[in-house]
């Protein structure tokens, strides 16, 4: 059948060629003088002009959001490439005596070296560390590189974050380095490994920034990575969660928000920023360099939202301004949230929704659970006892979280990566396990209760 | 070794392309049928002694949907009268064909049948249009003008409600085409299962979490008689992306049609966005965002030899209409005619629902 909607403009806008041909040379859209790079379209710039619009761009960023205090401590992700390299340096600019509308608030910066799920032996990591900690030592702020291993620790052994002076060598415990080592082989698909190293990432942020006394994390994402997540993160379940994955502040921590400072510059502006300063961002391989363009949800998602670009330059822009008209629904403190993402939960669905009818299909096809048609809650099996066998002692010898038990505390996004894993015994981040078993029995309490609770 | 059914101890076919679980035929269809049950009855889609309008393409989709919604409303005695209800576009060696099709369908079902055309309706075949715009905006007019003779048609009918064969891969679809093109006011409401509840005609879409492949499979193995050939006029290259992009999704990971559907449904659009108010149309009284309603002005470009208007933007509309040059006369008289014949029975129909 035709699939055309009532109404539906059907081709949008294609690239136009413009007003000038190839090869001739253009004026600045600005000063009239011979311009250097074409922002969109028939935006032209010169060199001059396009770095003021750059830096305009990101204190408008600080000014409009006036979310960051003056004085105020902020963390600074650094991973080395090309938006890290522009935003460390629009920082350095923003804070030199000369700067016109200063930018007034303290960095300090860190980098998390991922060699481990890159499989890189001992030398590349440090090597990389050593090139991460020349530029970072360069800039004059003060610095530190941890490492992803760092995530397997129990919460309160990460009580300090200092900051270094010179880079030795990685510090990982080889303890640590094993438990991350099974958590990732245990994850079966490129694209559940994409989104665990994502959440892995920032949960370690949150906790370094904690630790250190910070209540804002400044990320480097582009708003052409944005637009890409936007998407992607729709192809895996997580709408209700693109305002945080995608807006100026990711406000799901109720302690510190993460901040997207040069989500308003394209990939492209960002490249031409670095090369008309001769800053030159490291090259570091990715989970999914030199992977086919259908090696994961992510990378399909990138090869075709660059595809559409390429076609029409109003794409990235046209996604991106989706995005921002979206809000999250009921964000006070109390809400149930996701144990591993910390999102609020987006799994209390009513009866007709993709959730349960995706469970009632699971139920359908497989004999041994046709008990759990329905709802969404699937886990009601007894809670093993101690063996008196009346059940009377109400306890368990061992709490095992089971995948059933953990993906009820679990936000849909998150509980599609655990599918992908063969098992999440012992393999998760202790903190996470704590915080999820913690979750479940207080779930198991309120439906005890849940007779006499009165609706809010 | 052979392997077995999931469910029975039968030999199995089949590998669900929703579940992965492997399964004989009748486990299958009897899975497929519950599943489009459960959803009925889960979202309250019908009302015992309703009057439904299947709309019917002769395409796989709609061909299983009838197929599907007779056999449940035996078995599980919905007490619906189900009618087809066929929208001739005026294609030429796509729609004629098609609509044999459902005429045998009309015949192995038996069930009722009307069709309606957009030659009697608006006095235009899609072939006469393509002549007129040419083949570049012409998936534009065909799409405004179904949405409107499907209504028309269902209002001729007296029918309660439409239901259409959308099913759970074009609901995703849409949900990525609203996000690259942008529309938020169709974002919020394309995961609805019902819509146009308020004033129109209830329009429902039994087949939202079914998945293409199955509906194929179900057809394949019943052994149902549809029409499976491509629009000549169509390849819409845009929508063309992002059904490639679900495809190329769904073989990377099997559930991300439902996880899309779930993103949809899970959405919140901030409050202090400006959504398009839903009014009725100056000219016809059809609902519309605007003050007419885009049937009519592409009808009107048509009739002037403008066939760009309503293809551009709005306020070029409202240029030449404050110069006097469109809206001045009576119209196509048949579709003034046709119109003003079904604003009576959509009164008709509101004081049926009344009761």
């Amino acid at each position: 059948m035709c699939s055309v909607q009532d109404g539906e403009d059907v081709i949008p806008e294609r690239k136009k060629t413009g007003k000038f041909t190839e090869g001739e040379r253009r004026p600045c859209m600005k000063c009239g003088e011979s311009a250097a790079v074409i922002i969109r379209v028939n935006d032209a710039f010169c060199r001059g002009c396009f770095l003021t619009y750059c830096t305009h761009k990101f204190r408008s960023a600080f000014g409009k959001s006036k979310l960051i205090r003056d004085g105020e401590k902020v963390l600074v992700a650094f991973s080395g490439g090309q938006s890290s390299t522009a935003l460390l340096h629009l920082i350095q600019e923003g804070l030199s005596e000369r700067a016109q509308k200063k930018l007034r608030f303290i960095p300090s910066f860190v980098f998390i070296d991922e060699g481990a799920v890159l499989n890189q032996t001992q030398e590349e990591r440090s090597e990389t560390c050593q090139q991460v900690a020349a530029l970072l030592q360069q800039s004059g702020f003060p610095w530190n590189i941890i490492s992803l291993e760092k995530i397997m620790q129990e919460s309160n052994s990460l009580e300090k974050f200092e900051l270094s002076e010179q880079f030795e060598s990685l510090h990982v415990s080889e303890k640590d380095q094993e438990e991350l080592k099974s958590l990732w082989n245990s994850v079966k698909t490129l694209s559940a490994k994409e989104e665990m190293i994502r959440t892995l990432r920032s949960r370690l942020l949150v906790s370094i920034a904690t630790a250190g006394g910070y209540s804002k994390v400044l990320v480097g994402d582009t708003g052409t990575k944005l637009s890409i997540r936007l998407l992607s993160d729709v192809a895996q379940g997580r709408g209700m969660h693109l305002p945080f994955e995608t807006g100026f502040a990711d406000c799901r921590h109720p302690e510190m928000k993460i901040v997207r400072p040069v989500r308003d510059f394209t990939a492209k502006e960002v490249a031409m920023y670095n090369a008309f300063h001769n800053l030159q961002p490291l090259v570091l391989p990715a989970l999914t360099t030199k992977a086919a363009s259908n090696a994961s949800i992510e990378r399909l998602t990138e090869t075709f939202v660059t595809g559409l670009q390429a076609d029409f330059p109003s794409t990235v822009s046209t996604i991106f301004r989706t995005g921002e008209k979206l809000s999250v629904e009921d964000m006070d403190s109390e809400v149930d949230r996701c144990q591993f993402c910390q999102a609020p939960l987006d799994t209390n669905v009513p009866a007709s929704s993709a959730l349960n009818a995706t469970l009632f299909s699971q139920s359908l096809s497989q004999k041994s659970s046709t008990s759990t048609i329905g709802g969404a809650s699937n886990c009601d099996k007894t809670d093993s006892c101690c063996g008196e066998g009346d059940g009377s002692c109400q306890t368990q010898k061992d709490f095992r979280l089971t995948k059933e038990d953990l993906a009820d505390v679990l936000c849909y996004g998150c509980r599609l990566v655990i599918k992908d894993m063969n098992s999440v015994d012992d393999l998760l981040p202790a903190n996470v396990l704590q915080s999820a078993a913690a979750a479940v029995r207080r779930k198991k309490m309120k439906d005890e209760i849940q007779d006499f609770l009165l609706p809010s | 070794m052979p392997v077995k059914c999931g469910l029975c101890e039968k030999k199995a076919i089949l590998k669900r392309p929703k579940t992965g679980d492997a399964l004989c035929k009748d486990c299958f269809f009897w899975a497929f049928e519950e599943e489009v049950h459960k959803t009925i009855i889960d979202a309250n889609l019908f009302s015992p002694g309703e009057v439904v309008a299947i709309g019917a393409s002769g395409g796989k989709d709609s061909t299983v949907l009838a197929y599907t919604l007779k056999t449940l409303n035996e078995r599980y005695d919905y007490k619906l009268d189900l009618i087809l209800l066929s929208v001739d576009e005026g294609i030429t060696g796509y729609r004629d064909d098609s609509l044999e099709t459902v005429k045998r369908n009309q015949q192995q079902y038996e069930l009722p049948l009307k069709i309606i055309s957009y030659k009697e309706l608006y006095g235009w075949t899609m072939d006469d249009i393509v002549k007129q715009v040419g083949l570049k905006n012409n998936c534009t007019f065909c799409g405004v003008f179904r949405r409107q003779a499907l209504d028309r048609g269902a209002m001729l009918l007296k029918v309660d409600k439409i239901v259409t064969g959308h099913n759970a891969d074009d609901i995703a679809e849409t949900v990525i085409m609203n996000i690259l093109r942008g529309d938020i006011a169709r974002l919020k409401r394309c995961t609805a299962i019902t819509t146009g509840a308020d004033g129109a005609l209830p329009r429902c879409k039994p087949f939202k979490y079914t998945y293409e492949k199955e509906i194929v499979m179900y057809a394949y193995f019943k052994k149902l008689d549809y029409f499976s050939t491509e629009c000549i006029y169509s390849p819409n290259a845009y929508r063309g992306h992002a059904r490639t992009y679900i495809k190329d999704l769904e073989a990377i990971r099997p559930s991300s049609i439902i996880d899309i559907i779930h993103s949809g449904e899970c959405m919140a659009v901030k409050k202090e966005v400006k959504l398009p108010v839903q009014g009725t149309c100056s000219r016809c009284g059809y609902i519309s965002s605007q003050e007419v309603c885009k049937a009519c002005v592409l009808l009107e470009g048509l009739n002037k030899g403008l066939p760009k208007l309503g293809i551009g933007k709005p306020h070029k509309v409202k240029k030449l209409e404050a110069q006097g040059k469109i809206f001045t006369d009576t119209k196509n008289p048949k579709f003034v005619e046709n119109r003003d014949a079904d604003k009576g029975s959509m009164a008709n129909n509101a004081a049926a629902l009344d009761f």
